[in-house]
């Protein structure tokens, strides 16, 4: 880790992995996840990396997200050398600049959408009325304006999906982080899902990096990534852009 | 800020209940045993707490009240030499041998002589005036309520004590005593009843100050003077201390108190951290995309910590209801509680504490909260 960290150059890409290998120890076997893997990921894409299970997306994700080290080889967020960082400036630098959501939704059931979505925004040390303001729009945003005072047992699993979108999105990040967004979801559900993700990467020009194998989404994608045995297989953009196939979610 | 912690607490109360039981009940348990020690232990020192004495005066190396030799009489015209001093009294101590009207065989007795007048000083906290105005009558005794069937005598019923006949014109409460029986006096009736020719002069001198506040400085000036033979003084709440403490630790209660201080809290802090860690595991997905979302570890932890502080004072509460409850109902049955500031806030530290440490411990198990494995 020589590299001084930069501001973001025009040019530059929002997530770039150069040389990266990780592997995971069990026992007496040693598993190579990935293998010396280099990207470059775009700003205001939606990037898809797809692939069978244990093909290492999710430990990619979780590298370039910061929530995890590389054993080799170095990841550069917005400019910055995660691998510089300790544990509490990643921890400063995804409260300031990542949004994540999980295949389970991950929500306090004790708390209403509305709380959930203000709760990360309380430790950004904005003042009250900003965090609420920003929570009630973010929640406009994913189409639970009229549910927003409901806690997560009175709320469907494609409204819960929808309030932790909403809750990554309130934070304004410039990276967005989702690993299989819509596996637990039907089809209705989660093509509202993909439809925000495409929206949000879209209009806030936010990199939008989802983990899926889900078939529908492969076609919403600005760019799909395919994986096997720690490596790329095959990077291809679409051609034409995308078109939301449903207007606003309800 | 989104309270967090005190709405997963209410949410999920039911969660909780075995911490918010487990530390009011070890809070409810340490608060009686200490009210009950320090009403039983806190009786030997009755005769000092329910009087107005400020300086006690009483032979050098007396361990407890019950165990004083007596001193020279003339030491009283020492004691009221002291410009500080308002009134000097004598009081005597002597170990009885009761013989009632019914079978109660030998009761062991402890007689305090006392000044009948009106303002005298020894039991005046305790001692209505009426009572203390007849104790005036030659013979006359005044027993503790309580002590009746011990005794097996009644009002106005006669019994010999050391072999002389006394009556019984008065009956007391709040006059408890540990290993026997209170029976008060007047000052001549208790020289009748004292056998032991080697007593000439009273067991103790009580002394009441001008300004009470100076008792310790009035107790360590008269010391020294040995021109009346052996005596020594102290402020009545030192000598107080000096009778709790050496029944606490003669009768080994004391290290039983701390023993059982310390299961209750080894305990109460087991079975809360138990529910604590639980109900971390049970939210440690939650926590962990928080921390992915960038709020730090710190931030989590101190949510743990505040649950931990609210099942504390929950518990506490509880305690303190249920155990006003429980002393008022002792009280009532002439069960001797006593409960000072300094023993209630004992019992506050003790399940604060619980609260803490079983905190500190759930607090461990945030660890697996690592957002990493989120992504699997």
């Amino acid at each position: 880790m020589h590299q001084q960290a930069n501001a973001p150059a025009p040019s530059q890409p929002a997530l770039r992995a150069i040389g990266v290998s990780k592997s995971f120890v069990s026992g007496n076997l040693r598993t190579q996840v990935l293998k010396d893997l280099t990207l470059d990921l775009d700003a205001g894409e939606l990037t898809l990396i797809s692939g069978p299970s244990g093909c290492g997306k999710s430990t990619l994700l979780s590298i370039l997200s910061g929530l995890q080290k590389v054993d080799s080889g170095r990841v550069q967020a917005l400019g910055r050398e995660l691998g510089e960082l300790d544990l509490r400036a990643l921890e400063r630098f995804r409260l300031q600049n990542t949004g994540f959501v999980f295949q389970g939704f991950n929500l306090f059931p004790a708390l209403s959408a509305f709380e959930q979505v203000e709760l990360p925004l309380n430790h950004m040390g904005m003042s009250r009325d900003e965090a609420r303001r920003r929570a009630r729009l973010s929640l406009e945003e994913v189409g639970l304006a009229h549910r927003m005072r409901l806690r997560p047992a009175e709320l469907s699993g494609g409204e819960k999906q929808r309030v932790a979108i909403a809750r990554a999105l309130a934070k304004e990040p410039q990276l967005l982080f989702a690993d299989e967004p819509t596996s637990a979801l039907d089809s209705a559900n989660g093509q509202m899902i993909i439809d925000i993700l495409h929206r949000i990467a879209r209009t806030h020009g936010t990199t939008v990096l989802c983990v899926s194998h889900d078939p529908r989404l492969v076609t919403h994608a600005d760019r799909v990534l395919v994986m096997e045995d720690g490596r790329i297989l095959s990077d291809r953009r679409s051609a034409a852009p995308v078109i939301d196939s449903h207007g606003t979610p309800s | 800020m989104v309270a967090l912690a005190r709405k997963t607490l209410i949410y999920e109360w039911r969660r909780f209940l075995p911490a918010i039981l487990a530390v009011g009940f070890a809070g409810l348990l340490q608060l009686l045993q200490l009210a009950l020690v320090l009403g039983i232990f806190g009786s030997t020192s009755l005769y000092i707490t329910g009087s107005s004495a400020d300086v006690w005066v009483g032979y050098p190396g007396t361990q407890n009240v019950g165990s004083g030799r007596s001193i020279d009489a003339d030491v009283v015209s020492h004691i009221l030499m002291d410009p500080a001093v308002q009134r000097v009294e004598p009081y005597i101590w002597v170990d009885g041998d009761w013989r009632g009207p019914r079978e109660t065989g030998g009761v062991s007795v402890f007689v305090s002589g006392i000044d009948p007048a009106a303002d005298g000083l020894m039991f005046s906290r305790v001692l209505p005036a009426a009572l203390r105005a007849r104790l005036a009558e030659p013979d006359a005794i005044v027993v503790d309520r309580s002590a009746l069937d011990q005794l097996g005598v009644g009002l106005g019923d006669t019994a010999t004590i050391n072999g002389h006949q006394v009556h019984v014109v008065g009956i007391g409460s709040g006059l408890r005593a540990l290993g026997g029986v209170n029976v008060l006096c007047s000052l001549d009736t208790a020289r009748r009843l004292d056998n032991d020719t080697a007593d000439v002069g009273p067991t103790y001198l009580v002394a009441k100050l001008r300004n009470p506040s100076e008792a310790q400085a009035v107790a360590v000036r008269l010391r020294g003077d040995q021109a009346f033979g052996p005596y020594t003084t102290w402020s009545s709440a030192d000598f107080a201390r000096r009778s709790v403490l050496y029944w606490l630790f003669d009768t080994g209660a004391g290290a039983g108190v701390l023993f059982l201080a310390g299961i209750v809290f080894l305990v109460g802090a087991v079975i809360t951290s138990q529910t604590l860690i639980a109900a971390v595991n049970g939210s440690v997905r939650e926590y962990a995309t928080l921390n992915a979302l960038g709020v730090g570890v710190a931030a989590l932890r101190r949510v743990v910590l505040e649950q931990a502080f609210w099942v504390g004072a929950l518990g506490l509460m509880g305690a303190s209801a249920l155990g006003i409850l429980l002393m008022l109902l002792a009280r009532s049955q002439d069960v001797p509680v006593v409960l000072n500031v300094p023993a209630a806030l004992a019992c506050i530290i003790l399940a604060m504490g619980l609260a803490a440490v079983s905190g500190l411990a759930a607090m461990r198990s945030l660890r697996r909260a690592d957002p990493a494995t989120l992504l699997r």
